[in-house]
């Protein structure tokens, strides 16, 4: 049995597993902490699904339960046999204040991402506040992430900007492709059956246009274009390096609208088909958008968050962050 | 969780969102742990006095959710102020029909906002 310190890795989303993937392989790579996979949420095949893609296997499978509560005590039970050293986390609450409850050092990777509007903030706004005033280490992928979580007196020593580990996800699935004529929409069923139609019609002036769902990591990392209010999404485009046009009302992706790679349209059919035709007609504005780049993350980010997790058990340095300066992307 | 503990954290629950501070102060332990994320020091005293604070401030004081343990339970509130809601979240820890462990976490960043002047008085 491995005598180095136990980490579980808690996914209770595709996205959540996509992320921490990284993380994990990199844990493995240092060979200084041993990793566990915990598979969670509503949906634990799906994450199983996209470890999958890494050739990873959750150890743990603990399914969430309808309530927090239950899941928190789900939590409790299974780490009152079997405590780790420490967790590493995204969004999943009830993990987060079941390791608190517990005294167990929490890590959480992309820390600090918030839309800014504290009156109208959804209840996951709020649930993010919360998990940030659990967590012993906060791993942001941005600085205006970093800057939020010292917003809400967040000590400096306990932040560290590490960058979002979906740009090390992408470079470890896929190679950047040459972009096919896709528009990749991903969006909910019932905004989908407002947009797509309006798509199809630029069809007549693009005869090999596409338009698909964001099924497949082969999808964005081929798509031409990517229009979504999905923030996750949006994230796993710009690692990619397919540029987005964003449906939003927030600030949640300033930093990649300041970078150039994301557009934000109106949640209007006739909108969104006039930037996407925009785009379609000129290949450079599409190139000079995906040249702005992916603010958040540099690819090296899964082994900053491994690097911090050893260093907080004992074991190593704490790693430097990652230069603010976001990377130039390369147009394809 | 044992039925007495239960009573102890549903008497707890009930004393101070009612305002009853004698009440709430009897339950905990003399040598009671007592921790929160707010920038200021605590103890036992300034505990009770800004759960009375609270309970005097908010329209309503909810229990949202409660998990218990064997040794505890983690309550999940709602604090609705006039102008917006908190959530604050706490840990307590319950030894011999008293609570030896409180562990409060506010979100701040609502907590200054909508109950300004909570902890500073």
């Amino acid at each position: 049995m491995s005598s180095l310190p136990e980490v579980h890795l808690v996914a209770g989303t595709p996205a959540e597993a996509f992320r921490l993937a990284p993380v994990a392989l990199a844990m493995r790579e240092q060979g200084r902490l041993t990793p566990v996979l915990v598979a969670t949420g509503a949906d634990p095949a799906a994450v199983d699904a996209t470890l999958e893609r890494f050739r990873l296997t959750p150890k743990i499978t603990l399914p969430s339960a309808a309530g927090q509560t239950e899941t928190v005590r789900r939590f409790d039970a299974l780490w009152a046999g079997r405590t780790p050293d420490a967790v590493v986390i995204r969004d999943d609450l009830p993990a987060a204040l079941a390791a608190f409850w517990r005294r167990i050092p929490i890590m959480q990777i992309d820390a600090g991402r918030r839309d800014g509007d504290l009156l109208a903030a959804s209840a996951g706004e709020s649930r993010r506040r919360l998990l940030a005033q659990v967590a012993t280490v906060h791993l942001a992928a941005t600085p205006l992430a970093a800057m939020n979580l010292l917003d809400e007196r967040v000590v400096a020593g306990d932040l560290l900007l590490t960058g979002g580990t979906a740009a090390d996800a992408a470079g470890k699935l896929l190679r950047r492709r040459p972009h096919q004529r896709r528009v990749v929409l991903g969006v909910p069923p019932e905004r989908a059956q407002a947009i797509g139609p309006a798509l199809r019609y630029l069809a007549a002036r693009h005869p090999d246009l596409e338009v698909l769902r964001p099924d497949q990591v082969r999808t964005l990392a081929e798509a031409y274009v990517v229009v979504t209010d999905d923030g996750d999404l949006l994230e796993e485009a710009l690692a990619f390096g397919t540029p987005v046009l964003a449906i939003t009302e927030g600030t949640e992706f300033s930093e990649a609208v300041h970078a150039g790679s994301v557009r934000v349209v109106a949640a209007d059919p006739a909108a969104i088909t006039s930037a996407v035709a925009e785009l379609l007609d000129s290949r450079i504005r599409r190139d000079a958008m995906a040249a702005g780049g992916n603010p958040y993350g540099d690819g090296l980010a899964s082994y900053r968050v491994a690097q911090a997790t050893a260093a907080l058990l004992g074991h190593g340095q704490f790693p430097d962050p990652m230069p603010a300066r976001p990377v130039a992307g390369v147009a394809r | 969780m044992r039925e007495s503990a239960m009573d102890v954290v549903s008497f707890w629950t009930k004393s101070w969102t009612s305002d009853d501070r004698v009440a709430a102060r009897q339950l905990l332990a003399p040598d009671a742990e007592i921790e929160w994320n707010l920038d200021a020091p605590v103890d036992e005293e300034e505990l009770v006095q800004t759960l009375h604070r609270i309970a005097a401030f908010a329209d309503t004081v909810t229990v949202v959710e409660q998990t218990h343990a064997d040794d505890g339970a983690a309550l999940l509130y709602d604090l609705v102020a006039p102008f917006g809601t908190v959530r604050m979240i706490e840990f307590l820890g319950i030894e011999n029909n008293r609570i030896t462990e409180v562990r409060q976490v506010y979100d701040v960043t609502a907590t200054d906002r909508f109950f300004p002047g909570l902890y500073e008085q």
